[in-house]
């Protein structure tokens, strides 16, 4: 019998006007020492289904049909005092924000023990040190002293790591992690799904991981089941999934990665439209609207979950390889055409922009009356790089790096502690003059145009201010320019009168894409552009970045953290690390040939949409914890965490050096290959020790052998 | 795509409802949809027909009604309501409804004008002191905050000892201590606004300070601005009629409702209720409807920004 | 935390120069000069010369200030001539009580509120929460006059469950008959309670829906102990902050009650101070009064910082 079994599942959220169908019949099994994955895009249902579990829908939610059974017990019709005995005890759950789903006055070790004494009914001593236990359990370093720490004294992974020990206190058979990674680095990241792995295995636990993330979900998932509007629409183990998608929206869905679009160098695939409103949902398929395989049979009848065989079953009336794609296009706009074209391609000219000894610092301040300065958070320290007429240039590295520093330092919106940004002949960090003049050419593009936008403006409104600020033609000109960038953007131009809110994630990214184009810039700084947005939405932006520059010659300094975006978009990649630039090259060389160790260690631990890779995968990937900024270590700052270090990385900084001809730098002194190509020399003398005062407590070290 | 666009090239433009945006109605002007919540409160829709029905009550009764109110007549004092006198007559024999009407006009007015005058300084304090930042905010808010510790009451009652009881200083006294509060939310909206996306993108545009402050700050806390002038005005209706009625406000002729309470109040065992009653009634349902009012505003600027 | 504790007791120190500072300027805003105000209208010509040198009138503002403050540090606020005592004995009589009443009605509005607030919040919508939002709103709303002279006119003339009160001359008298304090404190209470429990209601509204609360019954904790073990502690540590900024409302509300039902604290010596024209006394009130409040607000956010871990350890 599976531990957990969901039957035809059906909820729904009574809003006050209407009622959101969340779940639409959703019926997944789970078996005792396996890992569930749950993907899909947003509102597609997988965080209602983990609530439904738990029975922790919001306001006005709650289960309508189905059967949810834990060893054949039904879950739905347990009372709400006997379902508390179930929560945290058979099943424990962990969320997406360990910041907010901690209770920022209370001690962890009293979170963690307060669910011991709930459901063991256990001593205050008894329970603290069953807390100290499990923090132990979950790799947690300094356990004891970390028990007594509030959440806002930890870093991330800390605190995610305090998270599980919480719902694992008391060993249940089932743990429901919802989007446990989204929120952390990617080193991380796979810290703690590696973790979550091998707790899986000691306690022989059932795993249901719900994220949106292929890559994550590829690595760590046994079966999967792929969710769209409500339903599970396909249902299989991981390598069959990923070898042959049988419904179309996974293959879709694999189509608008951007790792796929990167190798092929063809455009991405996007889906077109948007998922259905669930408070009105459609009849028949509910992805038939944006399906390339649409038939009418799909929109007037429903699918069933089935298939030949019971091990991989999808819903779909004409899954892949069944039929040829239809010829009848839906309407699209411009950027959302079909994947095989190729790239538009723009030529890489003169140097535009060249950063030289940027450092920034921001001052820290105590002191009871006075505010003295005590310390500096070095947030940019000594970077150099140039970025080309029509290129893009990506700049990828993990929070704290300084990667966004450095793009507000080129637009202009902080004041560099000291360097030189040299653009058109002018060094924009000292000529405050030049930098009025030259806004008009340096752009910013944000993470979060939603934020970006002032609520209370039209779009139309939004649009216009930079050409009002900088006295730009008259008024006919300026409504004639935001017709035409709405038009670029693909969006219609009716749209103009609406607010921000009114348009979805992606659409506002574009409008964020039009303001930054207004002015006509020669280089747009695009600060996590796509990050917030769904994959397939994610592929619609992207296209339009690339074809924009083709059509503009823009160059773009693209900063994510995201390697696999970067890539694909990327004609350079700079890697960054706590302030410093550690390598920096073409982007195949980089991706397929690192130099820097943290470039590989970033390598690795992204997840890839493959399995087979994933498994394959032997290197643990990057221990230890970011150093802090404040104090950041002496010599080479990675070296804390690298498993090459010597005590030469103590002493003196690595300058950044080329390696081969082809442009790739990288600030190493035991890199991982020299310049030829050839892997380095193996180092086989173990570390020797470093200074303890330098090294963080927490940290751990690699082991001895590791070496190029 | 090319920069010229010639209408037979282009593919036929999605229509918004394929991309998700709402219908083809035109988009409701922010206004309105603030306008809709607020008429859905129905408490504050019977608070702002009250105050109109009140306000044309004592501005225009006394176009028809004729009672007077500062004739004394000796011969009808202390009469309780009846022909001749729908309210009575108080110790002077004075006509109370038309006292009622005149006291009615000046609550209003005062309250109305020193609440304004609360909102207008209190709102560019707060704003320079939140957008300025740094040292000038500090001491702008200690200084602020020295004023706020010393409670009102003792304020009003020592300026008003200072410079008198007429109706305009009344006006400035009370405008001119009211603005405390609102200065604290309007520097705190200043102080959010500031660190927002919008206004870094503003800035990263070329835009500069007052640029800045006049067009996403201002608009960004209307909300707060229109909803505290609304509980300013309340308040200073509050503060007026409590010094009146310690007799340390407005004082005869001016007389406003505050002040007939302070003499009615005095014949309470006498049971001359129609000294009383009115005017505290009266009291009390202008202020609670200016208090239901602002709250109800503050629910309308607030959903303006979400979808509904 | 210590640096907190130094930085926060400095800045309330700042605060209370600046009150006197604003209350010097206040004196000199008086018709007739400072001096004539002080000395009040009954002083003699010969009075008001002798109290002219000895404030040093001659003497630039400054220094005029330097030396009224140090004598208001002292206790020395002048002399009351139309009452033949010392301003600072006259305002000590009179502080007791005014901070019995004060203090009284703050705990009775804190212990009230708490419970309300809490069930409306639970409660959010239903005919209940509706009906305490209404009642609240009334009584913070309509004049704490009012408030007292119904409750007054109420209980006392028409139902005559209460006697009327002879004037409480002392604290003494405040002690030994409770039934005397039992009016001004409960209107006291009322008019204050009703803030206090709509923050709670709305604090502990926030509370419901943050991430933590979900954890917390995701580990299987029943609804009451995330009420009161997780939400209604965090709510309840901003609520400081908001007594110490209801300080001077409610230390302006004393000043009326005082009026109504005639007790002799400060609040009816400052108004009748004010009738008479003595400027003096109603000034060295409002000074004490503000004095107070700073100190009672310093106090609120000491016991907040203490609380909140993430002030206490930074």
């Amino acid at each position: 019998m599976p531990l957990l079994e969901l039957k035809d599942v059906r909820t729904e959220i009574r809003l006050k006007r209407s009622t959101v169908h969340a779940l639409d019949g959703v019926s997944l099994t789970v078996e005792a020492g396996q890992t569930l994955g749950v993907v899909g895009e947003s509102g597609c249902g997988k965080t209602m289904t983990a609530m439904s579990i738990m029975q922790l829908l919001p306001n006005g939610g709650s289960v309508t049909g189905g059967e949810i059974l834990l060893d054949g017990r039904n879950l739905l019709e347990l009372s709400e005092a006997e379902m508390a005995k179930v929560r945290g005890n058979d099943i424990g759950m962990i969320f997406q924000d360990p910041m907010t789903s901690l209770n920022p006055t209370m001690t962890i070790g009293r979170q963690i023990s307060e669910s011991v004494r709930i459901h063991r009914h256990a001593g205050k001593t008894e329970a603290h040190e069953r807390a100290v236990e499990v923090l132990s359990l979950v790799g947690m370093p300094s356990p004891e002293r970390r028990a007594l720490d509030y959440p806002h004294q930890l870093s991330g992974g800390m605190r995610q790591r305090a998270m599980i020990a919480m719902a694992l206190a008391n060993e249940p058979k089932l743990l429901i992690a919802d989007e446990p990674t989204t929120a952390l680095d990617v080193t991380v990241q796979k810290q703690i799904l590696e973790l979550i792995d091998g707790l899986k295995e000691r306690l022989g636990m059932a795993v249901i991981l719900v994220t949106h993330d292929l890559g994550v979900i590829a690595g760590s998932a046994d079966k999967i089941a792929v969710m769209y509007a409500g339903r599970v629409v396909e249902n299989t183990n991981t390598e069959a999934l990923y070898v042959n998608p049988r419904h179309p929206y996974t293959e879709a869905l694999f189509d608008s990665l951007p790792e796929r679009g990167a190798e092929a160098d063809t455009k991405l695939y996007s889906i077109p439209g948007l998922p259905p409103d669930l408070t009105n949902p459609p009849t028949g398929c509910r992805f038939a609207a944006r399906c390339r395989y649409a038939r009418d049979t799909c929109r007037e009848q429903d699918p069933q979950l089935d298939g030949e065989t019971s091990e991989h079953r999808y819903a779909c009336f004409f899954p892949v390889g069944a039929v040829e794609k239809s010829a009848k296009e839906i309407p699209v706009t411009l950027s959302e055409a079909t994947s095989s074209e190729e790239l538009p391609q723009t030529s890489i000219g003169a140097p535009l922009l060249t950063v030289q000894n940027l450092v920034k610092e921001y001052p820290i301040t105590a002191g009871s009356i006075l505010r003295r300065k005590v310390g500096a958070v070095s947030a940019v320290s000594d970077v150099s790089f140039t970025i080309y007429e029509g290129e893009t240039l990506g700049l990828v590295g993990e929070s704290g790096c300084g990667k966004t520093t450095i793009g507000k330092l080129i637009v202009g919106l902080e004041d560099a502690t000291s360097g030189q940004i040299d653009y058109a002949d002018t060094d924009l960090a000292k000529d405050k003059g030049a930098r009025d003049r030259y806004r008009k050419q340096i752009q910013l593009m944000f993470q979060d145009s939603y934020a970006a936008m002032n609520p209370r403006m039209r779009v139309r409104s939004v649009l216009r201010e930079p050409l009002d600020i900088q006295h730009v033609g008259d008024k006919a000109s300026r409504d004639k320019r935001i017709n035409e960038l709405f038009d670029q953007v693909g969006l219609p131009r009716t749209a103009l009168e609406r607010y921000p809110h009114e348009f979805s994630g992606g659409q506002r990214q574009r409008v964020g894409l039009a303001r930054a184009l207004t002015l006509a810039p020669k280089l747009i700084v695009a600060d996590e552009p796509v990050s917030a947005l769904d994959v397939s939405i994610q592929s619609q932006v992207l296209n339009l970045m690339k074809e924009l520059q083709a059509e503009f010659n823009l160059s773009y300094l693209f900063i994510s953290h995201d390697l696999s975006v970067v890539r694909y978009l990327s004609d350079r990649i700079g890697v960054m690390y706590l302030g410093k630039l550690v390598e920096i090259g073409p982007a195949e060389s980089v991706y397929a040939n690192p130099v820097h160790h943290y470039t590989k260690g970033l390598l690795d631990t992204i997840p890839v949409a493959d399995p087979a890779v994933e498994r394959a995968k032997e290197d643990k990937g990057i221990e230890g914890e970011l150093p802090s900024a404040i104090d950041p270590p002496s010599g080479c700052r990675f070296r804390t965490r690298c498993p090459a270090a010597q005590s030469l990385c103590a002493e003196q900084e690595p300058p950044l050096v080329p390696f081969g001809t082809n442009g790739h730098l990288a600030a190493c002194h035991f890199p991982l290959r020299t310049a030829e190509g050839a892997p380095a020399p193996a180092v086989t003398l173990p570390n020797p020790t470093i200074p303890p005062a330098t090294v963080p407590a927490e940290d751990t070290k690699a082991d001895a052998d590791a070496g190029a | 795509m090319t920069a010229t666009l010639e209408d037979d090239v282009l593919p036929p433009e999605p229509t918004a409802v394929e991309l998700g945006l709402d219908s083809a109605e035109k988009p409701r002007s922010m206004f309105r949809r603030g306008w809709e919540v607020f008429a859905e409160n129905r408490l504050a829709l019977v608070s702002l027909i009250f105050l109109v029905v009140f306000c044309l009550f004592c501005y225009l009764g006394p176009v028809f009604y004729h009672g007077d109110a500062f004739v004394s007549n000796l011969d009808a004092v202390d009469l309780p309501p009846g022909a001749g006198h729908p309210l009575g007559t108080d110790p002077n024999g004075e006509d109370v409804l038309a006292q009622f009407m005149h006291g009615g006009q000046i609550s209003v007015n005062v309250g109305v004008l020193s609440g304004l005058i609360s909102a207008v300084i209190g709102t560019l304090y707060g704003a320079v002191a939140g957008y300025l930042g740094g040292w000038v905010d500090a001491l702008m808010m200690r200084a602020m905050d020295a004023m706020l510790s010393i409670p009102l009451i003792f304020l009003l009652i020592y300026l008003g000892m200072v410079y008198g009881h007429s109706t305009t200083l009344m006006v400035l006294v009370i405008g001119f201590t009211g603005w405390f509060s609102i200065t604290r939310l309007i520097r705190g909206e200043a102080m959010s606004i500031k660190v927002r996306d919008y206004v870094a993108a503003a800035r990263m545009m070329g835009g500069r300070g007052p640029r800045v402050i006049w067009k996403h700050i201002l608009p960004n806390s209307i909300g707060t601005t229109v909803v505290n002038t609304t509980f300013s005005i309340a308040g200073a209706i509050f503060y007026l009629s409590t010094l009146s009625f310690i007799g340390l406000g407005l004082q005869a002729p001016n007389v406003d409702l505050g002040a007939i309470l302070n003499t009615g109040t005095e014949y309470v065992d006498q049971g001359y209720w129609w000294l009383i009653y009115p005017a505290a009634v009266a009291i009390i349902l202008v202020i609670l409807a200016f208090n239901v009012i602002g709250d109800a505003l503050r629910d309308a600027f607030e959903t303006r920004l979400q979808k509904r | 935390m210590t640096a907190y504790l130094i930085r926060r007791s400095l800045q309330a120190l700042v605060t209370v120069f600046l009150v006197t500072i604003f209350a010097f300027l206040l004196l000199h805003l008086l018709p007739g000069g400072a001096v004539r105000g002080l000395a009040g209208p009954k002083a003699t010509p010969l009075q008001v010369k002798l109290l002219a040198h000895e404030m040093g009138l001659d003497q630039p503002l400054p220094v005029q200030y330097i030396k009224w403050l140090g004598n208001v540090l002292q206790g020395d606020f002048g002399y009351d001539y139309t009452n033949s005592q010392s301003v600072g004995s006259e305002i000590a009589g009179t502080l007791g009580q005014s901070a019995y009443i004060v203090g009284l009605s703050l705990v009775l509005a804190i212990v009230i509120s708490i419970p309300v607030g809490l069930l409306q919040a639970v409660r959010r919508n239903t005919f209940l929460d509706h009906t305490m939002t209404v009642v609240s709103f009334v009584l913070w709303g309509v004049p704490t006059f009012l408030i007292a002279f119904l409750l007054q006119d109420l209980f006392e003339d028409q139902l005559r469950w209460i006697a009327p009160n002879n004037e409480i001359a002392s604290f003494h008298d405040a002690f030994s008959s409770p039934a005397s304090i039992l009016l001004p404190v409960a209107t006291l209470t009322l008019t204050t309670f009703a803030s206090y429990s709509r923050y709670v209601r709305s604090a502990v509204l926030d509370e419901l829906t943050q991430e933590y609360v979900r954890t917390a019954i995701a580990k299987g904790a029943s609804r009451r102990r995330m009420l009161y073990g997780h939400v209604l502690r965090n709510a309840m540590i901003p609520m400081i902050t908001l007594i110490g900024l209801s300080l001077p409302t409610l230390v302006g509300g004393a000043v009326i009650i005082e009026n109504v039902f005639n007790i002799d604290g400060i609040g009816m010596l400052t108004t009748s101070a004010a009738l008479q024209n003595n400027f003096g006394v109603t000034l060295a009130a409002t000074l004490i009064a503000g004095a107070l409040t700073v100190i009672g607000s310093l106090i609120a956010d000491l016991s907040y910082a203490a609380l909140d871990p993430r002030v206490r350890l930074d």
